[in-house]
């Protein structure tokens, strides 16, 4: 109880410092912190190996991607101006509270399934619904034999998903490609089509690498 | 061992204070961590459910959510990176247009 308590309190600071830093290094350093707490709350749960995987997987390598491009667009200064839709600060805190709340309501009143266990423990054996639990551990074998037994096709399909994945990643940030003329593509202005007038291009033009200046 | 109840309500706290997060923040970089928080949330619920019932089902959600988490971010930083290459901003009200 202590550590969830504790946990949880550094979860939510994690997470409020996400949604506010001005920095985004900043407020992914406070996922970071977010993730890691979770963390603790899954081995907490009794979830040993998903604890180490949301170590090793979100808090390493997603997060080290994350400030990868962070840094890499230089994108952590905040924008200034006005945000185009009216009161949406507001609006967002409103629904954000209601959300909450209502999520609140329904995690208070629910209830453990004691009845349901006790009974499939009696099935089972002898035995509480708390010795139940302390039966189905969350290490990875216990995991992996799920996953490998009752939910091998969401397996593999996500194994193809990831390779979707990989060749999508890489085929998104290919620089394009030079034309045989040497000329790349992202340079080369379109002719005006026989008959319209070359001034129009021009315009185009200027007005496009004005859109890229903003 | 705090009850179930307790972590779904963090779970639920940690979901709304991500939502408050993709509908204010403006560049993409932080809708998309925000919406990592929201689904690392879930994941917290579905793994106290699964000690709730005494069954390892929502743990191997949480597993294959996680996966599916880690493709989504590949692709959508690969996306970033190229709309700056080509628009030299990340701030979604910028992006307001299909055309490229």
């Amino acid at each position: 109880m202590i550590a969830f308590m504790l946990l949880g309190a550094l979860a939510l600071v994690g997470a409020i410092m996400t949604v506010t830093a001005k920095n985004a290094v900043h407020a992914s350093l406070g996922l970071v912190g977010t993730l890691l707490c979770v963390a603790g709350l899954f081995a907490s749960l009794s979830a040993s190996f998903l604890a180490a995987i949301q170590v090793i997987v979100y808090a390493g390598a997603i997060m080290v991607l994350f400030l990868f491009v962070i840094m890499l667009l230089n994108a952590n200064q905040p924008i200034s101006g006005r945000d185009p839709v009216p009161f949406v600060r507001e609006l967002a805190g409103i629904g954000g509270v209601v959300l909450a709340g209502a999520l609140a309501v329904l995690a208070f009143t629910y209830r453990d399934p004691q009845p349901l266990a006790q009974g499939v423990a009696a099935l089972r054996g002898t035995g509480t619904a708390a010795e139940l639990a302390a039966r189905t551990p969350g290490n990875a074998a216990a995991v992996g034999e799920v996953l490998l037994t009752r939910f091998l096709l969401p397996f593999e399909a996500v194994s193809i998903l990831l390779l979707v994945a990989i060749v999508g990643a890489v085929a998104l940030v290919q620089r394009p490609r030079p034309q045989p003329d040497g000329v790349p593509d992202t340079e080369r202005v379109s002719l005006p089509a026989p008959g319209e007038p070359l001034i129009e291009a021009r315009e185009t033009v200027a007005l496009s690498s004005e859109r890229r200046r903003l | 061992m705090a009850p179930t109840g307790y972590y779904v309500a963090l779970s639920g706290l940690l979901f709304a204070i991500g939502m408050i997060g993709v509908l204010t923040r403006r560049t993409a970089i932080m809708i998309f961590l925000s919406v990592e928080l929201m689904l690392n949330a879930a994941n917290l619920a579905l793994v106290a459910f699964a000690r709730s019932w005494g069954d390892l089902t929502g743990q191997t959600a949480v597993f294959i959510v996680m996966t599916l988490a880690a493709a989504e971010v590949a692709i959508g930083l690969a996306i970033i990176v190229a709309i700056f290459r080509k628009r030299e901003t990340t701030n979604v009200d910028a992006l307001a247009t299909l055309k490229g």
